[in-house]
């Protein structure tokens, strides 16, 4: 039987009371930065409410806790990791080809949302992705280049596409 | 417009869309593709999000999302290599003073020093690292880019390049040459021969005195002398760590992890027989080798120790006579 509202409303405001400081202090020495790790802590609490697996949370909800922080950290260092890879390329760039600022941001979002999607796949169906949409390469060009059938390309470009797909969000650039 | 869309057909709308990259349709296959637009409202959104999904992707410049994405990657797995080694995160500018540097000239001369290395950006793009001791002669040309690798060590990421015609990309050694097919790989100079290990892209192997070459893939590396290249092998994944400043060994011979450490310091660094055969594993940092042999007397039962500033040995902890 579902627990009533308010008492699992109840409930997150006492984990939030409870184990926000020390989930802030743990985010602050992983992150060096007391403003990022505020926002990773906040974004942890979202994370627990909207998952189902507040009720896991039970007895020891520091070790969910900080699992889900885990997450959010790695992904946020990922992030960074695209940001500051962009940001070095763009500076290689002649200021004629530089992107406009508008521009810049719709492209890092694009980046990361590439990333992320394909995350989860294998490196050489990441790496025939990438060949094929910004290297400019055709699906023979890369079969050659991984040496494998021109159907193995076609199927790791479907997996990523439809890995891309699905982590779009519509709204998206 | 942001509704969930069944993800079996989101999988479908991505196989039109390598069909559509791919080839060129039949009016019949055109007619296919229009019905399974119009099967439902779903099938119609699912494209429009590929489509908008496209969209997104020509907005990133060619180069730069490449390149971005692809060092992203390297950048993810410079972390772990360090959270393998329990070290700090330092930032990624701090290992042994790598820099960039921009470089437009034609024709160069790289050196480094005992345990130093660079990182030099070339005039297409190309990312060269060079290792400690080694020397690279740069020769752009209007038909071709070659690179002359005199001795030790170097890590390439070849770019695209910017001229109207096409320019091969290759490595010279005095053993042979190297054509690099849109890839990253290494080459290292071990005296009389030389080991390719290729990491993206493919690399076509041309000993000098021989006809016979090979193409190596990503994931394969070979030795190859004047006279012949050996067949490939699976390239070991961490054979480029130097260029993040670390040393990744999975089970070695403790003599041979010695041996390379010997190349990032001055003076000799020797391992006694005794303790040669002692297997290792783990991330050693060459911008402090001597934080390097410090980590291994805490793993090994070995003992380092310094008879004069440039004559070091590794030797075992307790004085054992032989």
């Amino acid at each position: 039987m579902p627990a009533p509202q308010s008492s699992c409303a109840d409930n997150v405001t006492k984990l939030y009371r409870e184990h926000h400081g020390w989930l802030a202090t743990w985010l602050r020495g992983k992150l060096g930065s007391s403003f990022d790790a505020a926002d990773l802590a906040h974004d942890t609490f979202v994370r627990l409410m909207a998952g189902r697996r507040r009720q896991e949370a039970g007895a020891e909800p520091r070790a969910l806790l900080t699992h889900i922080a885990k997450g959010l950290v790695a992904d946020h260092w990922r992030r960074r990791a695209v940001e500051d890879a962009y940001l070095a390329a763009v500076a290689q760039l002649p200021a004629a080809e530089a992107p406009s600022p508008e521009a810049r941001a719709l492209i890092l979002e694009t980046l990361h949302a590439i990333d992320a999607a394909l995350r989860s796949l294998s490196a050489r169906t990441r790496e025939a992705f990438l060949m094929s949409q910004f290297d400019g390469m055709g699906y023979e060009e890369i079969a050659r280049a991984q040496r494998v059938s021109l159907s193995t390309v076609k199927r790791r470009m479907q997996a990523a596409f439809a890995a891309c797909l699905i982590a779009y969000q519509a709204d998206a650039p | 417009m942001n509704a969930a869309i069944d993800p079996a057909i989101l999988k479908e709308a991505a196989g039109w869309l390598v069909r559509l990259q791919s080839e060129t349709l039949s009016v019949a296959d055109r007619a296919a593709f229009d019905r399974w637009r119009a099967r439902s409202a779903a099938h119609e959104a699912a494209w429009q999000r590929a489509e908008a999904m496209l969209r997104g992707f020509g907005q990133v410049p060619p180069r730069l999302g490449g390149q971005a994405l692809r060092q992203a990657d390297r950048a993810a797995r410079r972390q772990a290599l360090r959270a393998l080694a329990g070290l700090l995160v330092l930032g990624p500018a701090a290992w042994m003073g790598a820099r960039e540097l921009p470089w437009r000239e034609w024709r160069a001369d790289l050196r480094t020093a005992t345990g130093e290395q660079r990182r030099v950006a070339l005039a297409d793009g190309t990312e060269l690292v060079l290792n400690t001791g080694s020397a690279v002669d740069v020769d752009y040309s209007p038909t071709q880019r070659v690179l002359w690798l005199r001795g030790g060590e170097i890590l390439l990421t070849t770019g695209r390049d910017p001229a109207p015609v096409h320019r091969p990309f290759v490595v010279q050694t005095a053993q042979g040459s190297l054509r690099a097919l849109g890839t990253r790989f290494l080459v290292r100079e071990e005296g009389g021969r030389v080991r390719v290990a290729v990491f993206e892209g493919a690399v076509q192997v041309q000993p000098a005195r021989t006809d016979s070459g090979l193409v190596l893939a990503a994931g394969e590396q070979t030795v190859f002398t004047a006279r012949e290249a050996a067949a490939p092998v699976a390239a070991d994944g961490a054979a480029a760590s130097w260029a993040d400043g670390m040393l990744a060994a999975r089970n070695w011979r403790l003599a041979d992890l010695v041996d390379e450490l010997g190349r990032y310091r001055r003076g000799v660094l020797r391992c006694d027989p005794a303790v040669a055969g002692l297997r290792v594993s783990g991330a050693f940092p060459l911008n402090d080798i001597d934080a390097s042999l410090r980590l291994l007397e805490k793993t090994l039962p070995v003992r380092v120790s310094r008879m004069t500033p440039l004559w070091t040995t590794v030797g075992p902890r307790a004085a054992v006579t032989h």
